[in-house]
């Protein structure tokens, strides 16, 4: 158990580390990088000295321009890890950091319930499409979510937007809560912050849901033909029994993995949720800064993003040795239960999640 | 020829995968003849905008007075190439990069599986707009290349989990015992046996490649010149198609061909996966 951990610890570390140095990589030594761009914008301003020149930049990136590479390097992940992400440039003064800190639990709050509901539904759907295959429901469904699964997800977005937001007015279309209530645990916030993501919550969930019923009844499909559940109702067993114990667990164990998987899909399609929503959390704040070219914002974003879906990652590793506990075992890791290629062939399907 | 008629025989019985065949089939010869028929210029004649659907222009006009199918019709190719294109690299990155990983084993097994497993979490759409957004590149095949940074991670370990189960396998001793070179062993013993496998996922990888490309359009993070569905649907959104009824069709004309391709490509998946499984063929 220890082992385990320790290794998921250190690739979530590795992984991080990986993602500042791409972004050093992209803001310092890119061709007509950011950085450069910025100094040059400055020298052409003029009135300036190519000293405060160079202070200018080290405040939005918090890297001195002159110096060795290795060192600006140094300065640069030394900075990120202490959560230090520069100022923003298009909002003088204000740090990255704060910036990023106010966005973060839009993003957490929308991408965590629309996981769940999306993944609960997902579960029954798929299993009813397993279990009763020639159903009315099952046929109409099939229909219904292999199209729902090919659909980009901010398709959905603009469509729900037009159905729903605009032309009857039904629901608001931009922001987290409304401007007369008081942020804080008092029931107006509440109920206008759920009223905010209600639209938002359900493009994800019509998006993501078909893509969960299919992976579920692949896996259910699977595991109804296994040995030992013909095994289990020769010996008599009880139908609940057999649904219960001896498929259900197994049909859930490759969905957990998926589960891992689809957090960073959820992360990348809250880009296009949010910036149609005008939602503003983490994907809204990275779209408008690539628009205003606020880069040192922008890698933020991206560098926050990153971590978000790492540490949902993490967590899904904590949860998975209780589902599974064969994973923990030297020699019986996560590897060997690679779905079956149909299971796997549903997650590039889920990219559109 | 076996292999063609028993291709046709599924496709007779699976409909829905036919019609999606028969869909991708038209939307490649657009894609290559379209520029034939259709015409799009950069400044049209004035007071043709925003015409309704008529005889003479079969989905109306947009706000310059762009008759709106010549545009999804020029649209078509640079959609279709560039995903075509990163579907490619997509499938070479992933079967070279797993079937030489699953079947070399041991450490170096564990080193490309640790690498691969970064970029499977890395989040793969952020990471793309933000490249695209220093990059700025109108050349499809580096906004190909920058779409396929992460997705071929997936699909490596999907090739390496086939390949480690193959590698035990008697025609890969047979081949070992002959002192074949790695290249003839992963090329020729290896590859042929996750081909259907690769066709199925480059169908698949032209879809995702399609969804991040036209949205990255559709965000205005990629330049926008030219004319494709992505930069439509931009554009429609930017004159405020949302909160008028006049440029509707211009707006949802686009989404329709993008979904419609889409549909098709996953319908046709079916297929392919039908005639290369024999356990779905009984079904």
């Amino acid at each position: 158990m220890v082992g385990y951990l320790a290794r998921r610890i250190l690739m979530a570390f590795v992984t991080i580390f990986v993602v500042v140095t791409i972004s050093f990589y992209m803001v310092r030594l890119m061709p007509g990088n950011p950085m450069q761009f910025l100094e040059a914008q400055l020298e052409q301003q003029g009135g300036v000295s190519p000293d405060q020149i160079r202070q200018q930049v080290q405040a939005i990136y918090g890297v001195m321009p002159s110096g060795p590479l290795w060192q600006q390097y140094l300065t640069y992940v030394g900075n990120i890890f202490r959560g230090d992400f520069g100022n923003s440039m298009l909002n003088p003064g204000q740090s990255v950091t704060s910036i990023i800190a106010s966005a973060l639990p839009w993003t957490v709050i929308l991408v965590g319930v629309s996981l769940i509901i999306s993944f609960v539904i997902g579960l029954v759907v798929g299993t009813i499409l397993a279990a009763y295959p020639e159903s009315l429901f099952s046929r109409i469904m099939t229909g219904v979510v292999s199209f729902l699964s090919a659909v980009p997800n901010y398709l959905i977005a603009i469509i729900l937007i037009y159905l729903l937001g605009d032309l009857h007015h039904v629901f608001p279309i931009s922001g987290a809560y409304s401007n007369n209530t008081v942020p804080g645990f008092n029931l107006p916030f509440i109920g206008s912050v759920l009223y905010h993501a209600l639209l938002p919550m359900a493009a994800y969930v019509i998006v993501s849901f078909g893509a969960w019923s299919l992976a579920m009844k692949g896996s259910v499909t699977t595991v109804l033909g296994a040995d030992y559940v013909r095994a289990a109702e020769a010996r008599g067993l009880g139908g609940r029994r057999v649904t219960q114990t001896y498929i259900g667990r197994n049909a859930m164990l490759p969905m957990v993995t998926n589960l891992a998987i689809s957090v960073g899909y959820m992360f990348g399609g809250s880009v296009f949720i949010e910036t149609y929503f005008a939602y503003p959390g983490l994907g809204y704040r990275l779209i408008n800064s690539v628009n205003s070219r606020d880069y040192s914002l922008m890698m933020g974003c991206f560098i926050l993003i990153t971590i978000s879906v790492v540490v949902s990652n993490f967590v899904v590793d904590l949860i998975y040795p209780v589902v599974d506990p064969r994973i923990v075992k030297p020699g019986a890791r996560r590897t060997k239960i690679t779905p079956k290629p149909e299971a796997a062939l549903q997650t590039p399907e889920a990219m559109n999640a | 020829m076996e292999f063609l008629k028993d291709f046709w025989r599924i496709l007779r019985a699976d409909k829905t995968a036919l019609v999606g065949g028969i869909i991708v089939l038209i939307y490649t010869l657009v894609a290559i003849f379209g520029h034939l028929f259709a015409h799009v210029s950069d400044l049209p004649a004035g007071g043709q905008a925003y015409l309704k659907p008529s005889g003479q222009h079969l989905l109306g006009t947009d706000f310059l007075g762009n008759d709106t199918l010549s545009e999804l019709v020029i649209g078509t190719r640079p959609v279709m190439i560039v995903g075509v294109v990163s579907a490619v690299i997509v499938i070479f990155v992933g079967v070279v990069v797993g079937l030489f990983s699953g079947y070399v084993g041991g450490f170096v097994d564990g080193l490309i599986m640790r690498i691969t497993d970064i970029f499977l979490t890395i989040p793969g759409l952020p990471l793309i707009i933000v490249i695209a957004s220093i990059i700025h590149t109108t050349n499809p095949l580096v906004l190909a290349i920058i779409l396929s940074v992460t997705a071929w991670a997936g699909l490596a370990r999907a090739v390496r989990a086939q390949a480690l189960s193959l590698r035990t396998s008697d025609f890969i001793d047979a081949a070992k015992v002959q002192n074949l070179p790695i290249g003839n062993l992963i090329g020729k013993q290896l590859l042929p046996n996750v081909g259907p496998f690769v066709a199925i996922n480059f169908l698949l990888a032209v879809t995702g490649a399609i969804y991040a490309q036209v949205g990255l359009f559709v965000l205005g993070v990629a330049p926008v010149s030219g004319t494709n569905w992505g930069i439509m649907i931009n554009l429609a959104m930017n004159q405020g198609a949302l909160y008028t009824s006049k440029s509707m069709l211009y707006l949802f004309a686009p989404m329709g061909a993008i979904v419609l391709l889409q549909v098709a490509l996953v319908y046709f998946s079916r297929a392919l996966d039908k005639l290369f499984n024999p356990r779905l063929r009984v079904q």
